[in-house]
């Protein structure tokens, strides 16, 4: 019955796999790929991983592919053309390449001893893959990653936001509609600024542009002195 | 019982088809989920060992390699927006030189 089930996610994983590679379209690449992503979570199942599992599908196909198919929504991706191969003669030695590293990894496998060494007993029903043994381990003898993966989250949202914004070289935060000329000096008496004015003559001159809406802030309060 | 070699060999059938991927797309996104596809190849290989050993250190670092790639998901996602903001394409041949 497992075998049979391992059979049946395996071949599809790699099914998967290889229409996610043939795909000239990314959109198709992408649900393809999903494909793979549920049934290795399926095959987590079967090796008693549950935690796991769920995560794989939450994370991977929920999170990162919709980011991934958000993007590709976003912009717009055109089908691959099909381009001649170049380097032709690199075609058969890596065919030649790709059967000898086959045959290695065959008589790796064939080697006497080897077996014993690959083929143990099998999952155990034990509680290795459930979620309160990883939480265990993950909160106690491996808090340090944990802690610095959260770093490394807070690293990745910051360079995320810094390379998709719009300007190469981030400006000062200002509003667009902010007028950078210096006021006209107003034809009224009371607001231009004579020689001999204090510090409490320019408060008032500013207080005055903000009630006009001229400035835009509390602290814009500098403007009124120019 | 499923041998564990089985898992292993499926691990690296998945893994050599996201290789076999990132060499042969051009398209910028795709090779990133031959990426994406690489990481869950070795996964499994952590989770199968994992389950057969009876230690959980190996699911662990599934947790943390998923972490990690989910932020070299929002990375490079960003970087493949500003590329194509560059470039208005997202072939990878477009993008071979590092000045504009």
């Amino acid at each position: 019955m497992s075998t049979l089930l391992f059979i049946l996610f395996g071949a599809l994983a790699i099914g998967c796999a290889v229409a996610m590679v043939a795909h000239r379209n990314p959109l198709y690449s992408a649900i393809s790929l999903i494909g793979v992503f549920v049934s290795l979570a399926c095959l987590y199942m079967m090796l008693q991983a549950p935690f796991i599992a769920a995560v794989q599908v939450i994370v991977y196909a929920g999170a990162i592919m919709v980011l991934v198919v958000f993007v590709i929504m976003l912009l717009n991706v055109e089908e691959e053309v099909r381009r001649p191969a170049r380097l032709h003669y690199l075609i058969p030695v890596g065919v030649i390449l790709a059967a000898i590293l086959t045959a290695e990894a065959a008589f790796i496998l064939k080697l006497p001893g080897a077996s014993s060494r690959a083929d143990v007993v099998g999952p155990q029903a034990s509680d290795v893959g459930l979620t309160a043994s990883i939480g265990a381990g993950l909160f106690t003898e491996y808090l340090l990653p944990f802690e610095v993966t959260s770093v490394l989250i807070l690293m990745a949202l910051v360079g995320a936001i810094t390379l998709a914004r719009r300007t190469a070289t981030p400006r000062l935060a200002a509003s667009p509609d902010f007028d950078i000329e210096p006021p006209a000096p107003s034809s009224e008496s009371g607001s231009v600024i004579q020689p001999g004015d204090t510090e409490a003559t320019g408060q008032a001159y500013a207080q005055l542009q903000i009630e006009r809406g001229e400035a835009a802030a509390p602290d814009a309060g500098k403007e009124g002195e120019s | 019982m499923i041998p564990l070699s089985w898992y292993l060999a499926l691990s690296a059938v998945l893994f050599t088809i996201g290789v076999v991927g990132v060499i042969i797309k051009r398209n910028a996104i795709a090779m990133f989920m031959c990426i994406e596809l690489m990481l869950n190849a070795v996964n499994l290989t952590f989770v199968a060992f994992s389950s057969y050993f009876g230690d959980v250190t190996g699911q662990l670092f599934v947790f943390i390699v998923m972490t990690v790639a989910a932020a070299e998901a929002a990375v490079g996602l960003g970087i493949i927006i500003a590329i194509f903001r560059n470039r208005e394409s997202l072939d990878v041949d477009d993008a071979s030189v590092l000045k504009l």
